[in-house]
């Protein structure tokens, strides 16, 4: 039911049970990026945010897949489309564990997302972030995001919206 | 691929959002939701909503929606649980407002642990109740549940209750 999407580097697959450690590990940390994905958390609450992702793809059809480094077969992050009932916009999301990060796989992993999200009635393909998460601005511009809103979202918290366009046929390759 | 069970005044059947995520909703914006993670907003209480086709996803097993069969409506949660961290697999169960005190819980959490010996066939079984959740510690008194330990997390101490095993349950229902 979760379809799987091939890059050049990267498997992107569904959630599954063996990924707890990778949620633990990441989420666990008090410093870095975790802070921006509500970390740090225990790791029944990891749990909960593991089952959470998976339950979203059963809700919606569509949610956040596991990056899976295909030459090691390590899973190193998340990538995908979420948007929560409550929630005003979707957004292209993304997490790397620390020493996945540095080699364009964030880039990678969110091209291949968006133009899933082109193919199931995504248009545009919006991602949004806190002012301070300087890592998720410089990507959705990478991206060739364009700024089209400013918005105080339900959290208290203003963000930038983006929409990002779809990523020519070079750059991807999805099964 | 969930299955759909039945006790004198409930069916326990698969989450459905439609019907579901309002009174869900309600709940994680009340205070009673404090031992369940709450209160939060909209959007997080869908996340927590979205946790339990996960687990079942996960697991192969997962809490149960529970629906009066008098109204249709939607009554809270129960069944076998088991976050990662936690020590053993458990019955969890959760009442949204109005369903209080006429034993829904204690109902639909036996049906839950005769589902978890009979069905996936656990051999023993508990449930972790904070201190303070007096509800809660009264249903797993009527279950005949008996505190064991306890397991420290976060910040509290929750008490782990024994349930009844396998085979007393069996002879008090024959």
């Amino acid at each position: 039911m979760i379809p799987v999407l091939e890059t050049e580097r990267l498997t992107l697959r569904a959630p599954e049970m063996a990924d707890q450690a990778v949620y633990a590990g990441f989420l666990a940390r008090a410093d870095g990026p975790s802070a921006f994905y509500g970390g740090p958390l225990r790791e029944d609450q990891a749990f909960q945010r593991l089952a959470a992702d998976l339950g979203h793809w059963h809700l919606r059809g569509h949610g956040k897949w596991m990056v899976v480094e295909r030459a090691t077969g390590r899973a190193v992050g998340g990538c995908g489309l979420v948007q929560p009932t409550g929630w005003p916009r979707h957004e292209l999301t993304w997490w790397l564990i620390e020493d996945a990060r540095g080699q364009g796989y964030a880039t990678e992993a969110s091209r291949a997302a968006i133009a899933w999200g082109y193919a199931h009635g995504f248009d545009p393909v919006e991602t949004h972030m806190r002012d301070e998460n300087a890592a998720a601005h410089a990507l959705a511009k990478r991206l060739g995001g364009r700024l089209i809103a400013r918005e105080t979202f339900p959290d208290g918290a203003t963000r930038d919206v983006y929409a990002l366009p779809q990523p020519v046929a070079a750059e991807r390759r999805s099964a | 691929m969930i299955p759909t069970l039945e006790t004198e005044r409930l069916i326990l059947r698969p989450l459905c959002e439609e019907t579901d995520f309002e009174p869900m909703a309600a709940f994680f914006a009340s205070e009673r939701s404090g031992f369940y993670g709450g209160p939060c907003d909209r959007a997080q209480a869908w996340r927590k909503t979205a946790v339990y086709p996960g687990h079942w996803a996960l697991r192969g097993y997962g809490p149960f929606a529970l629906e009066e069969k008098a109204t249709g409506r939607f009554a809270g949660l129960a069944g076998p649980w088991f976050p990662e961290g936690f020590p053993e697999p458990e019955i969890t169960w959760m009442l949204c407002d109005g369903f209080e005190g006429r034993g829904l819980a204690t109902e639909a959490a036996l049906r839950g642990l005769r589902f978890a010996y009979e069905t996936l066939g656990w051999r023993t079984a508990v449930s972790s109740i904070e201190p303070r959740n007096g509800p809660s510690l009264r249903v797993a008194e009527r279950l005949g549940a008996v505190h064991e330990y306890d397991f420290r997390i976060g910040d509290s101490d929750l008490g782990i209750f024994r349930h009844l095993s396998p085979a007393v349950l069996a002879e008090m229902a024959a």
